[in-house]
C-alpha cells in the first residue's frame, strides 16, 4: 500500500515548438505543443512573424494605391482581397460599376476561389503524407488559372487588376475561349482529386472524425468559410448578402454537418464544383460594355465615412473596415482575416488529439499566415 | 557450402564477400533512389530527373557527391557516441541481412540452414541505430520520431514474423533456398495469400516505407531521427533504406512469388535465374513506389492498433489453418480457399476500422442529444 | 472637429430620420436601461454605446429572441485623436441575418473597457489585437499578452495616429505629387 508514494514514476509532458519553420505550418505559424507521448495536451498559438503593418501602410497611400496591399495581404486569393477592398471604397465613393465590370470580377474571383481551393487540396495532401502527388496535382490546374490571371493583368501573383469602380482594364479578346479552357482543366483536376484522395480508406482513417467542431462552437469563434460550413452552418456571404451579380446565378451553399476534417476537404471540394458552375454562367451573360463608370473623378476621394464590407473569399468572410474623414486616403483601413478568427479555434479543435492530427487539423483550416498577420 | 569463392584462403574470401557485398549494395541504392525518383515523377504527373546524364541517369551519383561533400555537422548538445554511431547501427544489420538473400541457384554469400531465423534476428537490431539516432540528437522531434520507430518496429516484428512461419510451416525449413526450390511447381502466394499480403504490409512497416513512414513523417517530425543529421552520415540512412528495400523484395519473391524457381529456373539456366528475381523484385519495388505515391501517413495509434488487432490474429488464424492442414493432411486448396478468405476478411475488417471512429462518436452525439 | 468634418455634419445629422425600416426600433427595445444612441451608416446601423456598458449592451443583443447577435464579424478600434478612441464591434446574427455595428467612444485619457471574450470567444485575439495597436486596456481579458508585436513592445501603439511613421511612410505620402491641402 506504500509503495505507490514511494516509488511512483514522474512524468513530465514534452514542450514541441512547432514552427515558424516547420513543413506544415503553411508559412511562419508557430505553435508550441505541450505532448503527452503522441496526445497533444495543450497549444499555444503565436502569430505575427509576418506583420507588416498593411493597414497603418495603407493610411499613408491613396486608395489606388492600397490595392496593391491587398494582394498582398491575401496573396493566395489576391482577386477576392483585392475585391472587398475596391466595394468598400466603391460604397464610401458611391461608385457605380458597370455590368460589365461586374461579370468579370465575379469570373476572376470565383476563378481564384478554385486557384486558392486547389492550394488547399496540395497542401493538405501533403499534410496528411501523401509524397507529393496532390501537390503537384494541384499545381497542374492551378498554373493553368494562373496563366490566365497573368494574361490579364500582367502579374502570376499580385494581380492589381481591380479598380474602385471597376477594372484597370478591359480583359483580352480571347478571355471567354481562355476561361473555358481552363475550365475544363480544373473539372479534370477537380475529377482527380477526387479519384485520389476522397475515397482513399487511409485518408478517410486520418480526417475522419479529426478536429470536430460544432456548429454553435463555431459561431462563437467567429470561423467563417468552409471551416465553418463543414460544421452544419450555411454562412456564406455570397447568398446571404450577395453583392456583384451572386443572385443572378444559379450555385448552391456547400454544407456538411460533420464538423471534422474530412468534412471540411468535403466542403472544398464541393465550392470548387460550385465555382466552376458559376463561372460557366458568368461567360455566358459576359456582354460588352464599359468597364468603368462614365463620370470617373481622376482623384478618387471619398467623403467621410464608414464602411464595413465583406466578401466571401476562399478561406472565409474578407472584411474590409474602412472608415473615411474626406480625402484621397483611408483614415482607418481593418482588414478582417478570415484565417485570423479560424485559427483561433484550431487549439479548441485540436487538445486531446494525436499531434499529427493537431497538423492535420491545421492544414485544414488552411491558413495563409500573411492574412493572419497582416 | 564450402568456402572458397575464386579459391582464395577463408580470411580473404571472407574480405572480398564483404566488399561485394559492399560495393553491390551501394549500386543497388544509388539505382533505386534513381528509380524511385523517377517512378514516382511519373507517378506526380511530372519528369523526374533528366538534366544529370542521358535521362538522369547519373542523379543519384551527383546526390551523392554532393552528400559526401558536405560537412558532417553534429549539435553540440548532442551525444557524441550515440549520435556518431546511430547511423552504422541502421546500416550494418541490413548489410548483414544480405548474407542470405537467394539471387540464383547457388549465387549467394552464404546459405544457412536458419536463414529465416538470421535475418529476422540480424534485420530487427536496425532499430537499436533508429532509437539511438534519434535519442542521441537532442532534439524533441528526433526523439519522438526514435520512439515512434521503436514502438512500429516492435509491433510489427510479430506479424512479420508469423506469416514467414507460416511459409515455413508449408515448406519444412527455415533454409531460404530450400524454400525457394520447394516451389518449383506451384508458387507459394497461391497457398498462402493471406500470409503474402501480411508480410507485405509488414515489411512496409519495417522498412518505414508509407503509409507507415511516421518516424520519419515529414509533415509531422520533419524527418524524425534523421533531423539533425548531415552529409554523409545522413546519406547512410538513405543507404540503409534503399538497401532494405532491395533485400525486403528479393525475400519476398523469395518466400512467396517463387524466387529464382518458378516457372522453368531450374530448367533454363542461371541467367534466367537472375532474370526472374530481378524482374519479380522490381515488380515488387515499383509496387512499394506506387503505394508511396498514393496512400496518406497513418497516424500511430492507427499503425498499432493494426498490428495488434487486425495482422497478428490473422497471421495466428493461417498459422491455425496451416496447422491443421499439415497435422490432418488435408488437400492443399483448402489452404488456398482459407487464405483467400482470410484476404476478404483482412480488407472487411480493415473497412470496418476505418469507418469507426466516425460512426462511434455519431452515436455518442446521438446518446447525448437523446438523454439531454 | 475639423472643418472640413463639420461641413458633413448635416450628413451625420439626417440619418437619424432614416432609421426607419432598420433594426433599430429593436435594438433599442433590447438596450432599454443604456443610452444608446444611432445613426445609419453605409450599410449597417451604426449604435454608439458608453464604454461603461458595452458589455451589458452587446450581452443584452446577444441574448435578445429577436436580434440574436450570435457571431462577431470584427473588433477593431479607430483613432481619432483629441476625440479618443472608438472601440467598433461588427455583429451578425446567423439565424436572423441582420448586422449592427456598436461603437463604444473611449476618452484619450481613460482607454479602458471591458472584455467581450466572455460574450463570444472570437473577441479573444481580436482584443489583444486592438489592446497592442491602440493602447485599450480590455479589463478581464483571460490571456493579455501582445498578438502580432514582439512580447516587450507593451508601450507603443503603431496604429495610433500620433506613432511616428516611417521615413519610408512619409517619403511614400510625399512622393504622390499631390498633399492633403491641395484638395
Amino acid at each position: 500500500m506504500v509503495i505507490e508514494s514511494a516509488h511512483e514514476f514522474e512524468t513530465q509532458d514534452l514542450l514541441l515548438n512547432v514552427g515558424p519553420q516547420h513543413p506544415s505550418t503553411h508559412g511562419v505559424f508557430r505553435m508550441v505543443m505541450q505532448v503527452d507521448g503522441e496526445v497533444v495536451r495543450d497549444i499555444i498559438p503565436y502569430i505575427g512573424y509576418l506583420h507588416r503593418g498593411a493597414e497603418k501602410l495603407c493610411e499613408t497611400m491613396d486608395y489606388r494605391q492600397g490595392i496593391g496591399f491587398m494582394d498582398r495581404t491575401e496573396y493566395l486569393a489576391a482577386m477576392n482581397a483585392e475585391l472587398s477592398y475596391v466595394m468598400a471604397v466603391e460604397a464610401l465613393a458611391e461608385l457605380e460599376v458597370p455590368d460589365r465590370a461586374q461579370w468579370i470580377r465575379m469570373i476572376l474571383v470565383e476563378l481564384n476561389r478554385l486557384s486558392s481551393h486547389l492550394m488547399f487540396m496540395g497542401a493538405f495532401g501533403i499534410d496528411v503524407g501523401v509524397f507529393g502527388t496532390p501537390f503537384i496535382y494541384a499545381w497542374r490546374e492551378r498554373e493553368a488559372i494562373i496563366d490566365l490571371f497573368e494574361e490579364i493583368s500582367g502579374d502570376r501573383m499580385m494581380y492589381a487588376y481591380l479598380r474602385p469602380g471597376g477594372l484597370a482594364w478591359d480583359v483580352p479578346t480571347n478571355f471567354v475561349a481562355r476561361c473555358r479552357e481552363t475550365l475544363t482543366a480544373v473539372r479534370q483536376g477537380i475529377a482527380d482529386f477526387d479519384g485520389l484522395l476522397t475515397k482513399n480508406e487511409i485518408f478517410v482513417a486520418r480526417t475522419q472524425g479529426i478536429g470536430f467542431i460544432s456548429a454553435a462552437d463555431a459561431i462563437d469563434f467567429g470561423m467563417s468559410g468552409p471551416s465553418i460550413r463543414a460544421s452544419g452552418v450555411p454562412l456564406d456571404v455570397r447568398r446571404e448578402e450577395p453583392y456583384l451579380k451572386y443572385n443572378d446565378v444559379k450555385w448552391d451553399v456547400i454544407t456538411h454537418t460533420d464538423g471534422d476534417v474530412y468534412a471540411r476537404y468535403l466542403c472544398r471540394l464541393g465550392e470548387m464544383r460550385e465555382s466552376v458552375k458559376i463561372v460557366e454562367q458568368c461567360l455566358d451573360r459576359l456582354e460588352p460594355g464599359a468597364i468603368m463608370p462614365e463620370k470617373m473623378p481622376r482623384m478618387l476621394r471619398t467623403p467621410p465615412g464608414e464602411v464595413y464590407i465583406r466578401t466571401e473569399a476562399p478561406r472565409g468572410e474578407f472584411g474590409v473596415y474602412l472608415v473615411s474623414k474626406g480625402g484621397n486616403r483611408p483614415y482607418r483601413l481593418k482588414v478582417r482575416s478570415a484565417c485570423l478568427s479560424n485559427l483561433q479555434a484550431l487549439k479548441h479543435m485540436s487538445v486531446g488529439q494525436y499531434v499529427a492530427d493537431a497538423i492535420i487539423v491545421l492544414g485544414s483550416i488552411d491558413i495563409v499566415l500573411s492574412e493572419v498577420d497582416r | 557450402m564450402p568456402t572458397g569463392l575464386l579459391g582464395l584462403n577463408p580470411w580473404l574470401d571472407g574480405v572480398v564477400r564483404l566488399l561485394l557485398i559492399v560495393g553491390l549494395m551501394t549500386v543497388v541504392a544509388m539505382g533505386l533512389i534513381y528509380i524511385e525518383r523517377k517512378v514516382l515523377g511519373r507517378f506526380h504527373a511530372r519528369i523526374g530527373p533528366q538534366r544529370t546524364g542521358p535521362f538522369g541517369l547519373l542523379q543519384s551519383v551527383a546526390d551523392a557527391l554532393k552528400l559526401i561533400g558536405k560537412e558532417d555537422l553534429r549539435p553540440r548538445n548532442a551525444d557524441p557516441w550515440t549520435f556518431e554511431f546511430g547511423p552504422y547501427m541502421v546500416f550494418i544489420p541490413i548489410f548483414l541481412g544480405f548474407v542470405v538473400q537467394p539471387f540464383m541457384a547457388g549465387f549467394q554469400v552464404r546459405v544457412l540452414e536458419l536463414g529465416l531465423l538470421y535475418f529476422v534476428a540480424v534485420s530487427s537490431v536496425s532499430i537499436v541505430g533508429w532509437v539511438m539516432a534519434g535519442w542521441g540528437s537532442d532534439n524533441r522531434y528526433a526523439m519522438i520520431g526514435g520512439m515512434r520507430a521503436a514502438a512500429q518496429a516492435i509491433s510489427y516484428e510479430l506479424p512479420f514474423v508469423l506469416s514467414l512461419l507460416a511459409v515455413s510451416m508449408l515448406t519444412g525449413t527455415l533454409n531460404i533456398n530450400e524454400i525457394v526450390m520447394s516451389q518449383a511447381g506451384v508458387p507459394n502466394i497461391v497457398w498462402q495469400p493471406l500470409a503474402f499480403i501480411i508480410f507485405f504490409i509488414a515489411a512496409l512497416a519495417e522498412l518505414n516505407r508509407p503509409p507507415f513512414d511516421i518516424p520519419v513523417g515529414e509533415s509531422e517530425v520533419v524527418g524524425g531521427p534523421f533531423v539533425e543529421y548531415s552529409g554523409i552520415r545522413w546519406s547512410m540512412f538513405f543507404l540503409g533504406e534503399y538497401a532494405s528495400l532491395f533485400i525486403m523484395s528479393i525475400l519476398i519473391s523469395a518466400l512467396f512469388l517463387g524466387g529464382y524457381e518458378w516457372p522453368f529456373g531450374t530448367q533454363l539456366g542461371v541467367g534466367f535465374q537472375l532474370l526472374l528475381t530481378v524482374v519479380k523484385a522490381s515488380v515488387l519495388i515499383f509496387l512499394i513506389i506506387w503505394v508511396r505515391a498514393s496512400v496518406p501517413r497513418l497516424r500511430i495509434d492507427q499503425l498499432m492498433g493494426y498490428a495488434w488487432k487486425i495482422l497478428l490474429p490473422l497471421s495466428l488464424a493461417q498459422i491455425l489453418i496451416n496447422g491443421f492442414v499439415l497435422v490432418y493432411d488435408l488437400p492443399k486448396i483448402v489452404l488456398t480457399v482459407a487464405g483467400i478468405g482470410g484476404v476478404f476478411a483482412l480488407v472487411w475488417l480493415t473497412e470496418r476500422a476505418i469507418r469507426r471512429p466516425r460512426s462511434a462518436r455519431a452515436s455518442a452525439i446521438a446518446l447525448s442529444e437523446a438523454a439531454s | 472637429m475639423t472643418s472640413e468634418e463639420t461641413t458633413e455634419s448635416t450628413e451625420a445629422a439626417a440619418p437619424t430620420a432614416t432609421l426607419d425600416g432598420t433594426i433599430w426600433a429593436e435594438v433599442d427595445r433590447a438596450l432599454s436601461g443604456i443610452t444608446a444612441s444611432a445613426e445609419r451608416g453605409v450599410l449597417d446601423v451604426i449604435v454608439h454605446v458608453p464604454p461603461a456598458e458595452i458589455v451589458r449592451a452587446l450581452k443584452a443583443l446577444k441574448a435578445d429572441a429577436t436580434l440574436k447577435f450570435d457571431y462577431l464579424r470584427s473588433l477593431t478600434a479607430v483613432d481619432n485623436e483629441a476625440d479618443g478612441i472608438d472601440v467598433v464591434y461588427h455583429l451578425y446574427s446567423t439565424t436572423a441575418r441582420h448586422n449592427l455595428t456598436v461603437k463604444a467612444t473611449l476618452p484619450p485619457t481613460n482607454l479602458f473597457i471591458d472584455t467581450a471574450t466572455s460574450i463570444w470567444r472570437a473577441a479573444d485575439w481580436l482584443e489583444r489585437e486592438t489592446a497592442e495597436m491602440f493602447g485599450v486596456r480590455f479589463n478581464g481579458h483571460p490571456d493579455p499578452r501582445t498578438l502580432l508585436m514582439p512580447e516587450d513592445m507593451d508601450d507603443t501603439f503603431p496604429l495610433r495616429k500620433d506613432h511616428p511613421l516611417a521615413e519610408i511612410e512619409i517619403l511614400q505620402g510625399e512622393g504622390m505629387g499631390y498633399s492633403e491641402e491641395d484638395q
